[in-house]
């Protein structure tokens, strides 16, 4: 919940800087990483799915019913995707036994690592000045990573998350006057991090992270178009085909 | 080992976020902070010298407060507080009636350093379980100081962070440097440089 209050007052800094919508970077590979189409093994780990509203004073309200409309409409379509993305992806399955607080800190610790990029590399105004040199993305969860049970040999292993906070009814109408006032308030947070991770090193290789992706994930149709935005760009895929393309660039 | 239960509501997390976005005044950037050279904390009497490079942020959690990192606050979080007087608070205190943050009191004693620091943390993050693991004198900054050791989980993000502390109290004003990385990989990756620099700390 801190994570999504700070989401949602990055968004509002964002908006605040009014930086041109071509300012903000929403993905990045690793200088010099190639992955050739159909030469890696690749792990998709759970995905972390949370749906709920954003109230008029901007809080998370979680919604139960919607997060388990959007967990069935993603799989549905990251299954779908994943026979498209030129690689062998299979998803992770825990062996009996296995630590799963260790799989969930994993995640949480990919989630801060996506949300540290995009909070200070990937907006220009805030970056760190270790992180502005020339051709540096230097982000990771360690080469621990390797060592999580029934990895079974993969070479990387691919993590989403989606977070969506729908702007109540009141959180609109305070936009509204909000916009009349000059003073800009972000209705609404659509949140999603797609990340690969080298399993051997640790290293975050590609990461697509933005705090304002498209798509209603509560629907099939607004699922697939989430799951395009997640993994566009995604390393050694197949281009991706002129409708989905222009679907991307509308959710922008 | 004292380990607190404490309560955990979404509207502080909220009023804390607010008040560090606020913080950040127009115009203010992160800044480099080169390896070697002697800086001035938050232009208080506190000194420290980096053998290394770090990042400065623009968003101060205080008046006498700042914080460095390597990859962000959430991954690493290198922060002083400097000459915090008598009734002062380590935070700027975002919801004074409703959660007010424990103040510096002039009788306080080494020993009470990490728990300002966890009475501090209950009422502005909303920490529901907080260790404070070992605690143990030290030298710090030209005098007797306290070193100490904790770790919590950050709210609602299932990530569990470890902590180190550096504190003294000079002239009735405190002093104190912590260290926090997620206890996942960050933690060991930068604990070294970030005990060169308190290890550092002058006080002139």
């Amino acid at each position: 919940m801190l994570r999504i209050a700070r989401d949602m007052i990055l968004a509002c800094l964002v908006a605040a800087a009014a930086v041109p919508a071509s300012a903000q970077e929403r993905s990045a590979i690793k200088p010099g990483f190639v992955l050739p189409p159909d030469t890696a093994r690749i792990l998709l780990f759970r995905p972390s799915i949370t749906v709920g509203a954003q109230s008029t004073a901007g809080l998370f309200e979680p919604n139960a019913d919607w997060t388990a409309q959007a967990r069935e409409a993603l799989g549905a379509s990251l299954r779908e995707a994943e026979a498209h993305l030129g690689h062998t992806v299979i998803d992770y399955a825990a062996p009996d036994g296995a630590d799963a607080a260790a799989l969930a800190e994993y995640h949480a610790l990919f989630d801060t690592v996506a949300a540290a990029v995009i909070e200070f590399q990937f907006f220009p105004g805030n970056r760190l000045p270790t992180k502005k040199r020339k051709d540096q993305f230097d982000w990771g969860l360690g080469p621990e990573v390797g060592t999580l049970p029934g990895l079974g040999g993969a070479d990387y292993a691919l993590f989403v998350t989606t977070e969506d906070a729908f702007g109540s009814t009141g959180r609109k109408v305070l936009q509204l006057f909000a916009a009349l006032a000059r003073v800009s308030v972000v209705s609404g947070v659509h949140k999603g991090f797609a990340g690969l991770v080298d399993l051997h090193s640790g290293e975050l290789v590609w990461l697509n992270a933005d705090l304002q992706m498209g798509g209603d994930v509560r629907t099939p149709e607004g699922a697939r178009k989430r799951v395009r935005e997640l993994l566009a760009g995604f390393p050694g895929k197949p281009a991706d085909t002129p409708v989905a393309a222009a679907d991307a660039n509308r959710a922008r | 080992m004292m380990t607190t239960r404490l309560p955990n509501r979404l509207p502080r997390h909220l009023l804390l976020v607010v008040a560090l976005a606020a913080a950040v005044p127009a115009g203010a950037s992160n800044r480099l902070i080169a390896a070697g050279g002697r800086v001035s904390i938050a232009r208080t009497p506190l000194t420290v010298t980096p053998a290394s490079e770090w990042n400065r942020l623009g968003a101060r959690p205080g008046r006498n407060a700042e914080v460095w990192t390597l990859d962000g606050d959430t991954l690493n979080a290198l922060t002083f507080y400097a000459a915090i007087g008598e009734g002062k608070t380590l935070f700027r205190q975002a919801d004074r009636r409703e959660h007010p943050l424990p103040p510096v009191n002039r009788t306080m004693l080494l020993t009470d350093i990490p728990t300002l620091l966890e009475n501090s943390y209950r009422s502005a993050l909303g920490v529901a379980t907080m260790t404070i693991d070992h605690v143990e004198p030290t030298p710090f900054a030209g005098a007797g100081g306290v070193h100490f050791s904790y770790s919590f989980v950050r709210p609602e993000e299932a990530i569990h962070v470890r902590g180190e502390g550096f504190g003294t109290l000079r002239d009735g004003k405190l002093y104190l440097i912590t260290y926090e990385a997620p206890a996942l990989y960050y933690f060991e990756r930068s604990a070294a440089a970030a005990r060169q620099v308190a290890e550092s700390a002058r006080l002139d």
